[in-house]
């Protein structure tokens, strides 16, 4: 499962989030993922993905898609 | 004493999420039909332990009922709570959509929060570090959390509390909100209590502490009490909220009144860390607040729903003391043996279930209760449930650290 699969299946998952809404362009706090709810995905992100997220700077004003890049980044890293 | 001017608040709702059933309606049939407990059963968590079994609301599938959204943000006694409260709403007739929220109280006692939670988070931390544990613990573990999750499912701005006696915190969360209605503070509470605590850590104490039933061999006989043969309680999940009102609020709005809850009183014993004293004084000091609160002459009293944990101190001590203070004409019973003893939650479910039987003037059984303890100079309900007619009933709750409640409640 790559960065973005694994991403949307969390979101939908584990955050009740609607598939419909999870695109590129979609903003975390569009999809009400508040600062709590980002610091639980990053430790899920992080698990699923054997990676480390600490680094990565992410806000709910960020968008699916940068959160995608930066855990692309460290996967890829 | 100064006398106070009596305020019976009208009782418009009833919610009850139980091992005995999911729903009001299902968990009053069980009380009042089976003879034997359904919801206790050995659990994986708690293998090995001296008592491996406990009472489990089994057939709720929270996700579907609650959504994952909605869900992940509570720990399951908040779950309970919230299923509770959407019934004792719906019940009530009330529509979130249409009230004053800043005027809705949400009042609600637990005695250990989130405690699974916390466990599962001790066990990461110790495990896999401190990097990979849930940034989620403080605002799911907190006892208040009950409260806070309800009110933001509800849209109810009004006060808002956790209340945490131990085992009579439900009750006394319905004291409370008794007082806040009195008060004028609210027109509306939603109170009562709720509690899920299937831990390893919690029951592994409370075997050392040798206050649970270890009657392995056959847990739905382990919870009885008043028997002769009751060995300690038997821990249970669930949650059991009322919407109270102003009796004028709901004259308003023309709401079916299902009983009034007319007096409360609390006490403390100030005597040991988990003994209650041992005349039940302080117990009776509640009581005799509650009555005096609500009016009424202790003979007046056709109903009791006990505490009834089926330990044998409990059991002994409050029956002596409903006796000395009541006589001997109130039926008493103790529906702990059909729900499990669920702690904080207690008193919400017991309270449900007292309205419930105002409303049906029917006494539920104590169930399990084959021989009767000849030290226990009251003549309990057993067997069947009791058709009589009433129009006053009490609940007692003790918890421990010596807290004590009561409520005095009145057919509509």
């Amino acid at each position: 499962m790559n960065a973005a699969e694994v991403v949307n299946t969390l979101l939908v998952k584990r955050f009740g989030v609607d598939p419909v809404d999870v695109t590129d362009e979609t903003s975390l706090q569009h999809l009400r993922m508040d600062s709590l709810a980002l610091e639980e995905l990053r430790l899920l992100i992080e698990d699923r993905l054997d990676i480390d997220l600490d680094e990565v700077a992410l806000t709910s004003r960020d968008t699916v898609g940068a959160l995608v890049a930066a855990v692309d980044g460290k996967v890829a890293a | 004493m100064t006398a106070r001017t009596p305020f019976a608040a009208a009782v418009t709702g009833v919610g009850l999420v139980t091992a005995a059933g999911v729903g009001a309606k299902a968990t009053w049939h069980t009380v009042t039909g089976e003879t034997t407990p359904v919801g206790v059963r050995h659990r994986p968590e708690l293998t090995d332990l001296p008592c491996d079994f406990m009472y489990g609301v089994d057939d709720l599938d929270t996700t579907e009922v609650l959504g994952v959204a909605t869900q992940r943000l509570m720990d399951r006694f908040a779950q309970l709570a919230v299923v509770a409260a959407r019934e004792a709403m719906a019940d009530a007739g009330l529509d979130p959509g249409t009230w004053d929220g800043t005027r809705v109280a949400v009042v609600i006692g637990s005695a250990h929060g989130g405690l699974p939670f916390y466990e599962e988070q001790h066990t990461a931390l110790l495990e896999r570090g401190a990097r990979r544990v849930s940034p989620k613990l403080a605002p799911l573990t907190v006892v208040n959390s009950a409260a806070s999750s309800v009110a933001m499912d509800l849209g109810a701005q009004g006060p808002s509390l956790g209340v945490a006696t131990a085992c009579s915190s439900g009750t006394v969360a319905l004291g409370t909100a008794h007082q806040l209605l009195r008060s004028g503070a609210c027109d509306i509470a939603v109170a009562g209590g709720a509690e899920s605590v299937c831990s390893r850590l919690l029951i592994a104490s409370a075997c050392q502490m040798k206050a649970v039933s270890t009657r392995r061999d056959d847990p739905a006989a382990a919870c009885r009490p008043f028997d002769a043969d009751r060995d300690g309680f038997v821990i249970g999940e669930g949650a059991g909220l009322l919407v109270l009102e102003r009796p004028e609020h709901a004259r308003a709005r023309g709401a079916t009144v299902r009983a009034r809850v007319a007096g409360y009183g609390a006490s403390s014993d100030a005597y040991a860390a988990v003994a209650p004293d041992p005349e039940g004084r302080g117990i009776e000091r509640a009581l005799r607040a509650a009555l005096a609160d609500a009016g009424v002459g202790p003979r007046e009293i056709g109903h009791v729903n006990a505490h009834g944990t089926s330990t044998v101190v409990n059991d002994r001590i409050e029956a002596a003391m409903l006796r000395r203070v009541l006589g001997d004409d109130a039926l008493v019973t103790s529906t702990k043996a059909m729900t499990g003893h669920t702690l904080g939650a207690a008193g919400g479910i017991e309270t449900a279930l007292t309205v419930l039987a105002l409303e049906s003037q029917l006494v539920p059984p104590t169930a399990n209760l084959d021989t009767p303890d000849p030290r226990i100079p009251l003549e309990i309900v057993r067997g069947a449930a009791r058709p009589a007619p009433f129009d006053w009933a009490a609940k007692t709750s003790l918890g421990f650290g010596g807290h004590n409640a009561a409520l005095v409640l009145t057919r509509a």
